[in-house]
């Protein structure tokens, strides 16, 4: 037996701003959050790509000390965004701390600006040794950090996932989260993904001729995702949470419903670990349906992936047309953003969301005049009024993984 | 050799800047008091190295996680430098 699975809170801090209202407004007032690349005193002068999708406003942060010094810069977005999606469930403490509420968060590779400190021990004097790694190094550095310093700091007891697969992190937490919730693992997961500002992850696309360059001078110009004149994908920061609840529950105790989730799928591409792959993407897409038991004709808005590089948009462009045809409006929410890494996944559900409950898509960003190869889909070409009932939100990673989750708009439960 | 009194200065100085501890007295419980546990006794270690001028040994950071007070971390730091005086 199966149970339904709804979304009671959401909350991102992203290049576009911090929280829902905020990220609304950026999108409905067409605002890039892509700045200059900041100086790292370390690669930013080697790169290329002189742009990110960064967060460039304060964010008042009431963490104790005692919470602070297991985390890195990425686990103050996760602690963050996890504080206020507790606050906004209203989920109580006994339940919380029940070991019915687990955690599925994850981040591409835990804290960089952390790890960096660690290696600069290997270029100190040799009789300073190690002494320079400190005793909380690891704890704030590694890959699943974010998780489990959402545990401590809200003494959450119910399983832990670290999903870290580059650009599906997110996406297969929140995936991962639904199926736990879905077949009776956990009553409540709280899901999602976070990544700090971080010149080696430009510097890695950079070097793959994958980043975008050829706009330094006018950074919200770019990424142009399915435009003719993109040329690279642009890195950026952030961090985004949802909770996820058995939907009787959530009915129950009258939490505020924002979505169902109705089905998730996530494979692998079985092959090259960088190129995108038609069939794989595809596959993905069907299994989801399959798990929805939705119809292609079903899904009113699709969340492509889209990161603007050459071949990513055009393979992703036909995979959507072979498994939806041209119905459904297609946006590409990294025009806004950038390419927020491990968090992009539940950075792009959120946006959704706020579109589903608001009756509006946006369009893609600085998508001027569409690539003809990427040409056989209906794209959103300004803010169209519409009520999304079912949407799509899919990622692909380095490694051949995809992922896609499917919405329902809370009016139609 | 660092006195007593030198050594209270920067040890408080320490603890309040770097572990915020707020108004610390000489015999306040650390992990009570100020909620200074393990893993800061580590990071202490660390800085009172730097301030000695030399490392400590497996033997002298396993006996300091006896401490509970301030007092206690200076008397810890009387019989470590007259140890290294010898």
């Amino acid at each position: 037996m199966t149970r339904r699975v709804v979304i009671t809170a959401a909350q991102a801090i992203t290049p576009i701003g911090y929280g829902q209202d905020a990220i609304r407004r950026s999108l409905m007032a067409g605002q890039s959050g892509v700045k200059p690349l900041r100086d790292d005193g370390l690669l930013t002068q080697h790169i290329s790509c002189q742009v990110f999708g960064s967060v460039d406003y304060a964010i008042d942060y009431q963490f104790t000390r005692s919470d602070k010094k297991t985390m890195g810069p990425v686990a103050y977005y996760a602690c963050q965004v996890a504080k206020d999606v507790l606050a906004d469930s209203g989920l109580g403490q006994e339940f919380i701390t029940s070991g019915r509420l687990g955690v599925a968060f994850g981040s591409t590779h835990g804290s960089p600006t952390v790890q960096r400190d660690i290696y600069r021990t290997f270029f100190q004097d040799l009789d300073k040794g190690f002494k320079g790694i400190g005793a909380v190094d690891y704890l704030r550095s590694m890959v699943h950090t974010t998780a489990v310093n959402i545990t401590r700091m809200f003494g959450i007891t119910g399983r832990v996932v670290a999903s870290s697969t580059a650009c599906t992190t997110s996406a297969q937490a929140i995936g991962f989260g639904y199926e736990a919730v879905k077949y009776g693992m956990q009553d409540a997961m709280l899901c999602g993904g976070s990544d700090e500002y971080d010149t080696t992850t430009v510097a890695v696309f950079d070097n793959l001729l994958a980043c975008s360059a050829a706009y330094n001078h006018a950074p919200s110009r770019t990424p142009r995702p399915f435009d003719r004149a993109r040329d690279g994908l642009v890195v950026g920061e952030g961090g985004g949470a949802v909770i996820l609840e058995e939907y009787e529950a959530a009915k129950r105790r009258g939490a505020p419903i924002l979505a169902e989730i109705v089905g998730f799928a996530c494979n692998n591409n079985g092959g090259d670990l960088i190129l995108p792959n038609q069939d794989g993407i595809a596959q993905t897409l069907k299994l989801a349906l399959a798990d929805a038991r939705l119809r292609p004709e079903q899904v009113d808005f699709v969340s492509a992936h889209a990161t603007a590089t050459k071949m990513g948009d055009i393979i992703e462009s036909q995979a959507i047309n072979a498994v939806y045809g041209e119905k459904p409006l297609v946006t590409a929410l990294k025009s806004y953003t950038g390419h927020c890494m491990g968090a992009c996944g539940v950075i792009e559900t959120i946006m959704t969301l706020s579109m589903m409950e608001a009756g509006f898509i946006v369009p893609t960003l600085n998508l001027e005049e569409v690539d003809p190869r990427c040409a056989a889909l209906r794209y959103a070409r300004e803010i169209i009024d519409i009520k999304i009932d079912v949407a799509a939100i899919q990622n692909f990673a380095f490694g051949g993984v995809n992922t896609c989750l499917l919405l329902r708009r809370s009016e139609s439960l | 050799m660092l006195s007593r009194d030198e050594i209270s200065r920067i040890i408080i100085k320490i603890l309040v800047d770097d572990f915020e501890f707020k108004d610390p007295k000489l015999d306040d419980n650390l992990r009570d008091a100020h909620g200074f546990d393990s893993i800061d006794a580590i990071e202490l270690l660390a800085k009172i190295e730097k301030m000695l001028g030399f490392s400590l040994t497996r033997a002298e950071k396993e006996a300091a996680m006896d401490i509970r007070t301030i007092n206690d971390i200076l008397n810890y730091l009387d019989t470590i430098q007259r140890r290294r005086e010898i």
